[in-house]
């Protein structure tokens, strides 16, 4: 699981415009400004194409992805 | 009887919230009377010949098309379901293109609240296509469908979620705390709507002249008066939701203070704006996204911003105030999206303590402007 956790920090780090050292587990992506509706979409495309999984946006609400560590939980109960 | 208005219709609501409140202090599941105390109010409220003609004949098409889409969907290959999707959705929403055409075209037809039954009714066809929603009982989409407190006016609620809400116990101590917050709401709304924005009404919008002048004070008052009218009605209908045991999203959160138009759109109307969010901007995104539409990703965002907008705009009629509107907000996202993926520096004044306050000045001159031409008053 470890290389999948990974994969989905460094493709949030590549939307975000991040390094993986500057994201904390806990952090709001939204309300930080990192995510908006446009990155949240090109991250679960970037996913898709990654794991080939279907992700999408409009399953959950924002409140269950709105974290690095909550994101990652979502993407990998997913796989 | 209208919806949040009259004395008769409050006397009748608190009439009929005592017992929901009785039953959810007991622990009780608040669904049947729910159901029931919303069957009431569609039968009061559609009560002349022509509204209970189209309540019906609505209620009847959303019905067919949601059970013989949920019949068809896993029988349709994958290929072919957006298709099939996009002739339901066409459909759902021939009433509201009627009803939008109703003004134009001369007819006395009546369509009381069309618009927000028409959002419902579309959100669940799509919940069926992605799969999300295999199975739907005629009773939780008729309550869904017609759960009168937000008919009218909104908030825009999701199936998935109301459903959670009705077939769910809360425990007394969690009733309790809904009462509360039911009961709060309904009074801060009524003081909103009946005072704050009924003062602004007659003393503000009313009084002043139509010269250059005037109808820049107008802009701010018609602003701070919409504001208050409709987050007030917002709050009573989310209020009485929270009696019944139904706890419907919030619809505004001190718009205001937003330092640019995304920011606004977060906080305005936020049930529409998510929901046109999720199904217009977010799936034209991603199409673009995935099978490579554009050289230039960001281009695929800058005309989901258009679309979404626009759709907003014809969704409040078709007279070419509610399309300058719509064309408004469109245009005006994508620069804000332009401002955000190429002015590094942007994201850093939305924060700054000096240069905040002035972005908050500016997007509440550009969101009133756009409200000036929304109220009718200048074309």
């Amino acid at each position: 699981m470890k290389m999948e956790e990974t994969k989905i920090i460094e493709a949030l780090c590549e939307i975000c415009g991040a390094e993986p050292e500057d994201l904390e587990g806990d952090m709001e992506l939204f309300e930080e400004g990192l995510l908006d509706s446009f990155g949240v979409i090109s991250l679960f495309v970037e996913l898709e194409s990654i794991f080939g999984v279907k992700l999408d946006p409009t399953e959950v609400e924002r409140s269950v992805i709105s974290t690095p560590d909550k994101l990652v939980a979502f993407v990998l109960e997913k796989l | 009887m209208n919806l949040f208005s009259g004395f008769l219709f409050f006397y009748v609501l608190i009439l009929l919230l005592i017992p929901a409140a009785v039953l959810g202090l007991m622990g009780k599941k608040l669904k049947w009377y729910g159901f029931a105390v919303t069957l009431a109010f569609t039968v009061m409220v559609f009560s002349t010949p022509g509204k209970a003609a189209f309540i019906i004949g609505f209620y009847i098409l959303q019905l067919l098309l949601v059970m013989s889409f949920l019949a068809i969907r896993n029988k349709v290959s994958e290929k072919w379901l957006p298709y099939l999707l996009a002739l339901y959705v066409v459909l759902s929403v021939s009433p509201i293109v009627l009803a939008k055409l109703n003004g134009l075209l001369g007819l006395h037809l009546e369509f009381l609240g069309v618009s927000y039954m028409t959002f419902r009714a579309v959100q669940l066809l799509i919940e069926i296509r992605d799969g999300f929603t295999t199975n739907v009982k005629i009773l939780d989409f008729t309550y869904f469908l017609l759960f009168f407190p937000s008919v009218s006016s909104g908030p825009v609620d999701r199936y998935r979620r109301f459903l959670g809400d009705i077939n769910g116990v809360q425990t007394k101590e969690e009733y309790w705390e809904s009462l509360q917050a039911g009961v709060r709401r309904l009074f801060t709304g009524a003081l909103y709507n009946f005072v704050i924005a009924g003062l602004l009404q007659q003393y503000v919008l009313a009084v002043l002249p139509e010269t250059f002048l005037g109808n820049w004070g107008y802009m701010y008052g018609y602003t701070v008066f919409l504001f208050f009218n409709f987050a007030g009605y917002s709050k009573m209908a989310i209020g009485a939701g929270y009696i019944l045991g139904v706890r419907m999203p919030e619809n505004f959160n001190m718009p205001f203070l937003s330092h640019d138009l995304k920011d606004f759109w977060a906080r305005w109307h936020i049930s529409l704006s998510t929901w046109l969010r999720d199904y217009v901007y977010t799936r034209f995104v991603r199409e673009s996204l995935r099978k490579k539409w554009f050289k230039d990703r960001h281009t695929g965002s800058y005309i989901g911003y258009v679309l979404t907008m626009m759709t907003m705009g014809v969704w409040h009629g078709l007279d070419a105030r509610y399309l300058f509107y719509g064309a408004y907000h469109g245009l005006l996202m994508c620069l804000n999206d332009v401002l955000d993926n190429k002015w590094k520096r942007f994201k850093k004044l939305k924060k700054d303590p000096v240069w905040e306050p002035v972005l908050v000045l500016i997007t509440f001159h550009i969101v009133s402007f756009g409200l000036l031409v929304f109220s009718g008053r200048i074309f």
